[in-house]
């Protein structure tokens, strides 16, 4: 089995959150880049199934600038087979379906029979590139994917629903699935990934120029107000289980 | 004892003889015929062909196993001193066992008397002898070695009784009967020398006794190869050649040099030091983990090495950790050599610091580790954590370093800018952890006491230990470059840490890729300016040699100094370079539930029995290994307090409080 | 019609409740545009639930049904939403975030060319004279809020945060029901779902449970534990501890949360008697929000919390177990 794991380099969870003077993003001078983690579960589930059917490749592909390829060179230290990086400049001044195209076309080429991503990526949060990416591929695709079996034919996955249901989906292939986080245990990269992986093909594309203006606009962003600060509770017992219970009810939203 | 049994045996001879000679004389026997002679070179030739034939497989080994190109055999001096300490002198034997070792060191220093006699009773063999016993310088020569033979006995004796009958569990629960014929054979040998004293010159027992000598001799040449009794040839190159440094782990060569992995990364020295095991099970005696109920046992792993080379050779791709071979029941060895074992070990480095044979063990465990995790073989859920914690969040805790800048400004530590005379580095624990924190605080204020002028990184990233240690080289070498870069961009000249460990691998293993800024502990740093420091009366404070302080750095009489300045100090019943390991290092305080009992249990349970009312740490993570055990173990655990919170309780209170947390 | 245009959502004929967020929204919206509210709900067999929005203040109920609309797919949704869209060009379209929008909704916006403004946790309209309002997203998990507006001419699409906006505040009133039907092919609909089920529990997943309630040294010995137990049940939470209490087998090792346990990441972490030592804090640091009950006011769990009670467990805790009853009842 071909399988595309399509990537996404976003910054470090813990990096430095200073608003950029034109309004529109964080300060990205300081900022360390690495791997969305949504799209590391998704690597490893297509490792996996490299691994247990003991045939395939594994191609990794993410679009950005040149800094994206160091976590393409990542990817292939943990075990994938090619990559190929489609050099754009001007990601951010797209919109989902933009982005979504410049990742179509180069995948396109490989023909392969599923594509892997992560459900969201940690930066901007729209849940939607692998959906869109199916779409304008126009092959099936399902999402939130804990569980992932070859059957005859295609594709038995399980599904996540919410709160605790799960649900098996078959469909045939080439399809698109979007894994969730958690579903399986992440790899460490190893010094012999690392020195095998400077022999593995890493090849360029350069991404079409956008075809029309984006859809939505990000127009500015700004902290939030409230900072997670300890809010201290305090009164007799009683009084204390009300103002608990408001919290459940109102913030926390579990009741 | 034995000086009331030697001159009974003066006076038995001291009639007869020349006046200027000591009695009594050493009897030889009379001229070897043409067919003595013969059967002597025919058995010296049988005994020396059977030792070679059975020696050179193993220098085979040795010679064939890969070099190190990082060997150097400098600093002589360092290595002549060694070898005059640790050999001649058999310090570290005598040491460390002192009944035994001094048992031991008897028969060594008697077989170095015995050269030149053996040498001439086999020159009499061929009517050659040299020394006659009653020139002024062999009268004196035979009775010095009289003198030793006797010792020799007596001390032969001693350890055989210990190895058959007290058998301690750390020779082996297996009766090794070569170790008795080896005794046997020695006992023979004095025994038939010392005879020679009290039987007529020239007469037929006098022959008799020198056939018997002789043939004891030539059974034991052969014999050597075989057994333990290796190292009587292979120890004192061990030693002399052993790697300079504690737990010195060597840089990868080349690209195809993952530590570890097979037979064919066994270096020379590696490969010279398996065979010079000699089974006394120090390091067992002294591991944490075999002392509590794990798998490992660094005895049994440096004998899995042994038997993995004779089995497999030393160019061999046959993975050296396999859970496969385990099953095996006629390689038992094989399973201590399992990736279960090699994760067991603290790195407290009890056995290499142990082994009189100049064993080291460290590099070789780390050296198994780095095998498995640089090839991806080991599998651990924890291990994995950890690395894909060291590699994004840059600490071993998965913290984000916003958490550091948080706990830094609510301490209002200045930060580093050049101005100041040290950096203070936090670390993990002095980062993140709550105790840790704590602990750093303090310090700080006992900085500020001093006049000290000090500042903190503005970012700080683990120091690449726990990576280090189980042998993940990929993480260790980003770690350990992007911190040097750090120092190198805050222009750092002088840099102090309360964990040893980041004072060790910063000072020792970053050198691998720069030269870090001089770095030191706190203690060192109390220590220095303890004058300047609140006396404080009262309190019994038990203090606990953390292995990274102690054997690593050798420092323990610095935070001692600061111990006693801060009440009165007890030592522990396992201390200074015996001290017993908290359990935490070498990764494994990351590697979640241990098998068997709680190193730290062990240790704890130590440390409160001593009735001391408060345990004092120079190290976080032996704190916070303590935190739990100390009330698991005791009803009324005594207080915990590191000793730059020992010192900093005593300072005036004008100070900012320190971060606060729950005891 | 124009207007706004909210898809509710239901499964085997029972609303998913966050649907009710996503109507107050578009009721909201609708109202500050000066334009017309609407609602629809795919499925098959579905009168009762249509029947049940006419009593909305909606101008219609579109009850769009098909046999192949009965269990869920993201093509048979996509196809007839497309459809309906089509017919009724709303000007916007407002979906609860749920787990199955997620799966249909970004391919149901590209079919139009736009893309779904997902996940929004507020609607905005702050500049007079404009009718175009602003949607606030959250980026980089949360640490960062961005406005974003639609740019494009068509159907604009977004989805709304679980809580944003509460199911009470829908407005009650009158809609008439348009049935629609589309046009649908059974080829077109490329995969095959299987009924949903539940993990049987075999083993403790502290992982997935969506809250916790976690216990410490501070509950003193075993026999107190059952006040907890009862707080936990109340709250239909999972039981889990710190360290010692499993330690001293006061509760099984598979519920200790921390380095050497579980790490978990509930919606709701309620640590009582917990200090909060870092062995423990790394186990349950990713949890949505802490809630921390300690008698001691310096201890570090306080840190990490959102809400903390400095006091005693065995006081406030029963008490609490009472309010949480109370409340769900």
């Amino acid at each position: 089995m071909k399988i595309v794991v399509a990537i996404k380099q976003v910054p470090e969870r813990d990096a430095p959150i200073h608003i950029a003077s034109n309004g529109k993003w964080i300060e990205d001078g300081d900022l360390n880049y690495t791997i969305n983690e949504p799209d590391a579960y998704a690597l490893e589930e297509a490792l996996q199934l490299k691994e247990k059917t003991g045939t395939g490749e594994v191609v990794v592909v993410s679009a950005g600038p040149e800094r994206v390829q160091s976590t393409l060179r990542e990817a292939l230290a943990k075990g994938a087979d090619r990559a190929i990086h489609v050099e754009a400049v001007d990601l951010s001044s797209r919109d989902t379906l933009g982005v979504a195209q410049v990742l179509a076309d180069a995948i396109k080429a490989e023909s392969p029979d599923l594509i892997l991503t992560g459900l969201q990526s940690d930066d901007l949060g729209l849940g939607q590139t692998g959906v869109v990416l199916a779409e304008l591929l126009g092959i099936p695709h399902a999402t939130i994917i804990m569980q992932v079996e070859p059957v005859d034919g295609g594709l038995k996955v399980k599904r996540e629903l919410e709160d605790g249901w799960f649900q098996h989906v078959e469909m045939p292939l080439p399809a698109l699935l979007t894994i969730q986080s958690g579903g399986n245990k992440l790899r460490y990269a190893t010094l012999m990934g690392i020195k095998k992986a400077k022999t593995k093909e890493m090849k360029t594309v350069t991404a079409s120029p956008a075809a029309g203006t984006p859809a939505i606009a990000l127009e500015r962003v700004y902290l939030p107000e409230k900072q997670k600060k300890t809010e201290m509770l305090t009164g007799s017992p009683a009084e204390v289980a009300t103002k608990i219970v408001e919290k459940l009810k109102f913030e926390v939203r579990v009741l | 004892m034995v000086d009331g049994a030697f001159p009974a045996v003066i006076r038995a001879r001291s009639f007869t003889g020349a006046t200027l000679l000591f009695q009594p004389l050493l009897s030889e026997a009379a001229s070897f015929s043409r067919l003595e002679i013969l059967l002597l070179v025919l058995g010296i030739l049988a005994s020396l062909g059977l030792f070679l034939w059975r020696f050179a497989p193993i220098l085979r080994t040795i010679l064939r196993s890969r070099k190190d190109p990082s060997f150097s055999l400098h600093p002589l001096g360092r290595r002549a001193w060694d070898f005059f300490w640790e050999i001649l002198c058999q310090a570290k034997v005598i040491r460390q066992r002192p009944l035994p070792g001094l048992a031991h060191a008897f028969v060594f220093w008697g077989f170095l008397a015995f050269a030149l006699v053996s040498l001439n009773h086999l020159a009499n063999g061929f009517n050659l002898g040299f020394l006659p016993p009653a020139s002024p310088i062999g009268n004196f020569y035979f009775l010095f070695a009289a003198a030793w033979a006797l010792l020799v006995a007596i001390s032969i004796t001693g350890l055989f009784i210990r190895r058959f009958f007290v058998r301690p569990l750390w020779l082996g629960r297996k009766v090794s009967y070569e170790s008795g014929v080896i005794a046997l054979l020695i006992f023979l040998l004095m025994a038939t020398y010392l005879a020679a004293f009290f039987v007529p010159e020239g007469g037929a027992a006098v022959k008799t006794l020198w056939w018997t000598h002789t043939l004891t001799l030539l059974i034991f040449l052969p014999l050597i190869p075989h057994t333990k009794h290796l190292h009587l040839v292979l120890s004192p190159l061990t030693v002399f050649l052993k790697n300079d440094g504690f737990s010195r782990i060597p840089p990868l060569q080349g690209d195809e040099d993952f530590g570890l992995v097979a037979g064919k990364d066994v270096t020379q020295i590696v490969s010279l030091q398996t065979y010079s095991c000699v089974e006394c099970g120090r390091c067992t005696e002294h591991c944490p983990a075999a002392n509590t109920g794990k798998l490992l046992n660094p005895k049994e792993i440096i004998l899995g090495l042994r038997s993995y080379l004779n089995e497999f050779g030393p160019a061999s791709e046959t993975p050296l950790l396999t859970e496969a071979r385990i099953s095996s029941p006629d390689n038992p060895p094989a399973k201590y050599l399992s990736m279960e074992a090699a994760f067991e070990c603290t790195t407290c480095g009890g056995c290499e610091f142990q082994c009189p044979v100049g064993i080291q063990h460290l590099p070789i465990l780390i050296g198994l580790r780095r095998g498995a995790t640089n090839t991806g073989a080991w599998e651990d859920n924890y291990g994995t954590k950890l690395f894909l914690a060291l590699e994004k969040n840059g600490n071993a805790l998965g913290l984000s370093a916003t958490e550091r800048d948080k706990f830094i400004q609510k301490q209002a530590f200045p930060i580093f800018d050049g101005t100041q005379e040290y950096c203070l580095w936090l670390g993990c624990m002095g980062g993140y952890d709550p105790k840790g924190r704590e602990i750093i605080a303090d310090f700080a204020r006992v900085m500020q006491h001093l006049g000290t002028t000090f500042g903190v990184l503005k970012k700080e990233k683990c120091t690449g230990d726990p990576a280090r240690r189980l042998g993940n080289d990929l993480v260790f070498q980003t770690l350990a470059e992007s911190g040097l870069k750090t120092f190198e961009t805050a222009k750092v000249q002088k840099i102090v840490a309360i964990c040893p460990h980041c004072v060790r691998t910063i000072a020792t293993d970053w050198r691998e890729f720069g030269i870090a800024p001089e770095i030191e502990h706190h203690s060192e740093f109390m220590a220095r300016h303890r004058d300047h420091l609140p006396k404080q009366q009262g309190e019994s404070i038990v203090y606990h040699d953390p292995c990274y302080l102690g054997r690593y750095r050798n420092v323990y009489e610095e935070p001692r100094a600061v111990v006693r300045q801060s009440g009165s100090l007890v030592e522990a019943p396992r201390s200074h370079e015996r001290s017993f390991c908290c359990g935490a290092g070498g990764g494994l305080a990351f590697l979640g539930e241990e098998k068997g009992e709680r190193v730290s249990h062990v240790r704890a349970k130590e440390l409160a029995g001593t009735g001391a009312q408060v345990v004092g740490t120079a190290c976080p993570f032996c704190n916070t290994m303590f935190r739990d055990a100390l009330t698991a173990v005791s009803e009324a655990p005594p207080q915990l307090l590191d000793i730059a919170q020992l010192t900093a309780r005593a300072l005036p209170a004008s100070q900012p409080q320190s971060s606060g947390g729950a005891q | 019609m124009s207007g706004v245009l909210v898809v509710m959502e239901q499964r085997n004929g029972a609303w998913n409740r966050m649907s009710f967020e996503a109507l107050a929204a578009g009721q909201q919206l609708a109202a500050k545009l000066g334009t017309e509210c609407s609602a629809a709900v795919l499925g098959s067999g579905i009168d009762s639930l249509a029947s049940e929005l006419a009593s909305k203040k909606l101008t219609k109920v579109y009850a769009v049904q098909h046999d192949l609309l009965k269990t869920y797919t993201a093509d048979g949704y996509v196809a007839a939403l497309e459809q309906l869209l089509k017919q009724t060009s709303a000007d916007y379209v407002l979906l609860p975030h749920t787990y199955q929008v997620r799966d249909f909704a970004p391919a149901l916006a590209t079919r139009f060319k736009q893309v779904l403004i997902s996940d929004v946790i507020a609607i905005r309209h702050d500049s007079e004279g404009t009718t175009s309002p602003v949607f606030v997203r959250q980026l980089l998990q949360g640490k960062l809020n961005a406005d974003y507006r639609h740019t494009a001419t068509g159907p604009c699409f977004v989805s709304v945060q679980a809580g944003t906006f509460r199911a009470e505040a829908v407005e009650d009133g009158a809609a008439a029901i348009e049935a629609f039907a589309p046009q649908l092919s059974a080829e077109q609909i490329r995969s095959k779902p299987g009924e949903p089920f539940r993990e049987s529990a075999q083993t403790v997943d502290l992982s997935a449970a969506p809250v916790i309630v976690s216990v410490g040294r501070g509950i003193g010995e075993q026999d107190n534990l059952g006040i907890v137990e009862e707080l936990s049940k109340a709250l239909g939470a999972e039981l889990a501890a710190s360290r010692p209490i499993c330690d001293n087998g006061w509760l099984p090792m598979e519920r200790q949360v921390g380095s050497s346990g579980q790490t978990v990441s509930p919606k709701l972490y309620l640590a009582i008697g917990i200090s909060g030592a870092i062995q423990h804090l790394v186990g349950m640091k990713a949890s949505k929000a802490v809630i921390a009950i300690n008698k001691d006011e310096n201890a570090p769990i306080f840190e990490v919390a959102d809400y903390g009670v400095v006091g005693d467990l065995f006081e406030i805790v029963p008490e609490l177990t009472k309010a949480v009853q109370a409340a769900k009842a």
